[in-house]
């Protein structure tokens, strides 16, 4: 499915592919651009599907950042090991 | 379509300028890095180990100052003009700052290299931190105080760009980009007062014999003002980046613009009260402000954590609308053969570790296991060496397009140079944490000694070597071929469309956000009284213990000031219980000053 184009206000513009050429010598190379004028690989490609604010969920986020605080957690437990097992207290104050 | 380069060609100019001398100070920088990893780890010693200090330092200067400095104007000046979506007020005054920066870093560096011939009297072997007692030759501090006063003119410059526009358009909300340069910039105004004032005041009469002797805690702890501030001088611009460009690259929209701003208001609060976190084991500061250093410390690690769910919500919102589906496979549906995408991701995700072991660095007690060993130099290179770097050259592939209007040399190449960045680092900095908490100093050319054995629980020394320097390899051919791409993009032909150069709206918008959040006066204000609670007591503890330029005891201040706090710390105690029991507290306040100064 290609890509759809935008009509939300603030999303992402639909270039023109025809190349303006305002300033300087741009050169046309047909072979190299995408369907939106975009040298290939540099432009948005790939969005099948716009979700705005409301239908968007992070569960992705969430499990993602629950994964990181395990490990960081897992590793706060370790240092206890190394650090207070493995020598003599470190006294402040 | 017109890029940036067609409608601001003059700011184009300045930008790619800015990005030369960033990207030839990131060349020679990675060569004294590979130098360095095969000698210390003793696989190949081409130079004498009296020069290896030579190499740490134009390691450290020309990478930690120059790399990252000139990117981050260049890439600011991008940000203001495009933000603010007008030119500069006046290009003269632009390129004055350019020139000045550049003619300081070209100074300073001419000391640092002139300490490998010995016939040219210079030299400047004080590594990147440049604090007393080791002195380098005028002309380094000279050339570092020039860079640092082409840096405050650049924040001039984008003050008077805002100036311009907030006269044009009184009752719009600062356009996000723009918001985080000006933000970024408060804080770096705040916290280079400590290292002009260091350089200037001591450093610089103390190179040129006009004094005798400094003060060297005094130097260190204005430095370490600096110092940690500057940390985030280099991280702020990788974050511009990851809050406003690597969601779009994946595809999707910012999450929310009013957070965005709630992290760099905070940046601009607690970046600089924490500096004395650097000096958990100096001798001569009380063991109560560095305990309030860290305390600060862990409350920055707020601004980071914020980050870390804003970003990735933003780059799954991509996924999602590239079709990502379930609970960790939509990360499948991400761009990853972007070298632009994927090198931030990899950045962010190597930055996600760095913040662990900077937890670490954090705790006073813990530190103590970890201080000045090899430890430190891997937790910031993945930091400052693969966060803020590794996102410097991700973004270059999608920026420079945008300055020169030519396409990216190559893009696979691109990726193959992110993910070679990536696995270098993953050898170098996790045997140098290992390495560290075996004890392995760092700073050091030959960690080798006699009758003496690092023992390792799991793996062996020699492996950690080995793999520090197949890491210190794989960097420096990765800046080989970053150099490379960059060089053959800018030798292209210019073409119509580059790149997509546009950046959506935000999920939630700035009209969310609280109008506070644009109040930078007010910022500003706190963040200067954080920094005068946190700094004012351990300073005059340092400077009357020493003198101001140390060797004699410099002013009674200790006296005069415990009588202060005893007065205060008296007075406010009565307060509090007077107030509960209805007596006048003035009374009280008066009452016990009299005491006090009975």
């Amino acid at each position: 499915m290609p890509a759809e184009s935008n009509t939300e206000t603030g999303e992402v513009a639909t270039p023109a592919g025809d190349g303006t050429g305002e300033t300087g010598t741009p050169v046309p190379d047909t072979e190299s651009i995408d369907d939106e004028g975009f040298v290939i690989g540099s432009g948005r490609s790939g969005v099948v599907r716009q979700l705005g604010h409301d239908d968007f969920d992070p569960v992705g986020t969430l499990v993602l950042i629950a994964i990181y605080m395990v490990i960081v957690g897992a590793m706060w437990i370790f240092m206890y090991f190394v650090e207070f097992l493995g020598g003599d207290l470190t006294v402040i104050g | 379509m017109a890029t940036f380069v067609d409608r601001y060609p003059e700011e184009a100019k300045v930008v790619q300028a800015t990005l030369v001398v960033s990207f030839i100070s990131l060349g020679i920088g990675a060569f004294f890095g590979l130098i360095q990893a095969l000698h210390r780890t003793n696989v190949l010693r081409v130079i004498d180990s009296v020069d290896y200090y030579t190499v740490l330092t134009g390691h450290g200067v020309l990478l930690a100052l120059w790399f990252t400095i000139f990117f981050l104007v260049g890439l600011f000046t991008w940000a203001i003009v495009k933000g603010f979506d007008r030119p500069v007020p006046d290009i003269r005054l632009t390129w004055a700052w350019v020139g000045l920066m550049t003619t300081g870093a070209v100074l300073a560096t001419t000391a640092i290299l002139a300490g490998f011939v010995p016939e040219i009297p210079m030299s400047a072997d004080v590594l990147y931190t440049f604090y007393a007692p080791l002195q380098a030759h005028p002309v380094f501090y000279i050339g570092t105080a020039m860079f640092i006063v082409g840096t405050w003119i650049a924040g001039a410059d984008w003050f008077l760009a805002y100036r311009g526009w907030r006269q044009d358009n009184p009752d719009e909300r600062i356009p996000l980009q723009a918001f985080m340069v000006l933000t970024t910039m408060i804080m770096w105004f705040v916290s280079t007062l400590g290292v002009a004032v260091s350089v200037v005041v001591f450093l610089i009469p103390w190179s040129l014999g006009i004094i005798d002797t400094v003060n060297p805690l005094l130097t260190r702890t204005l430095f370490w003002y600096f110092g940690h501030p500057v940390v985030y001088f280099w991280l702020m611009p990788a974050y511009l980046l990851w809050y406003t460009v690597l969601p779009k690259l994946a595809g999707g929209r910012l999450f929310s613009d009013p957070l965005a701003r709630v992290v760099f208001v905070l940046f601009v609060l607690l970046s600089t009260p924490v500096g004395i976190h650097h000096q958990y084991l100096d001798p001569g500061i009380a063991e109560g402000f560095k305990f309030i250093a860290m305390t600060n410390t862990m409350f920055l690690l707020l601004p980071s954590l914020l980050t870390a769910f804003t970003v990735v919500a933003s780059v799954e919102h991509g996924a999602r609308q590239r079709g990502g589906e379930g609970y960790l496979r939509w990360l499948g549906a991400l761009p990853w053969r972007d070298p632009a995408f994927a090198g931030m991701a990899l950045a962010g995700l190597m930055f996600a570790a760095g913040g662990f072991s900077g937890m670490i660095n954090a705790g006073m007690n813990i530190n103590y296991l970890v201080h000045n060993t090899l430890w430190v130099p891997g937790h910031f290179h993945m930091t400052v060496g693969t966060a803020v770097a590794l996102t410097m050259m991700a973004g270059t592939y999608w920026l420079l397009p945008q300055l020169t209007g030519k396409p990216v040399y190559s893009r696979p190449i691109g990726l193959l140079q992110v993910i070679t960045w990536f696995v270098g680092m993953v050898f170098m900095s996790n045997a140098m944490h290992r390495g560290g908490l075996l004890g392995i100093p760092r700073r050091t050319a030959e960690p080798q000694y006699q009758n003496f054995d690092f023992v390792a629980a799991v793996g062996s020394i020699g492996e950690i070597r080995m793999q520090i320097a197949l890491g210190g390899v794989l960097l420096f051919v990765s800046v080989v071929i970053f150099l490379f791409n960059v060089a053959a993009t800018w030798a292209d032909d210019r073409v119509d469309t580059p790149v997509d150069d546009t950046i959506p709206e935000p999920l939630s918008s700035s009209s969310g956000a609280p109008l506070v959040l644009d109040n930078l006066a007010l910022w500003t204000g706190i963040a200067v009284v954080l920094v005068i609670l946190a700094y004012t007591l351990p300073l005059a503890g340092i400077i009357s213990d020493a003198g101001l330029f140390g060797g004699s005891r410099g002013f009674s201040v200790a006296f005069s000031l415990e009588w202060l706090v005893d007065a205060t710390v008296a007075a406010v105690t009565n307060v509090s219980l007077d107030s509960l029991a209805g007596v006048a507290p003035v009374d009280a306040v008066v009452d016990s000053l009299q005491e006090v100064s009975r």
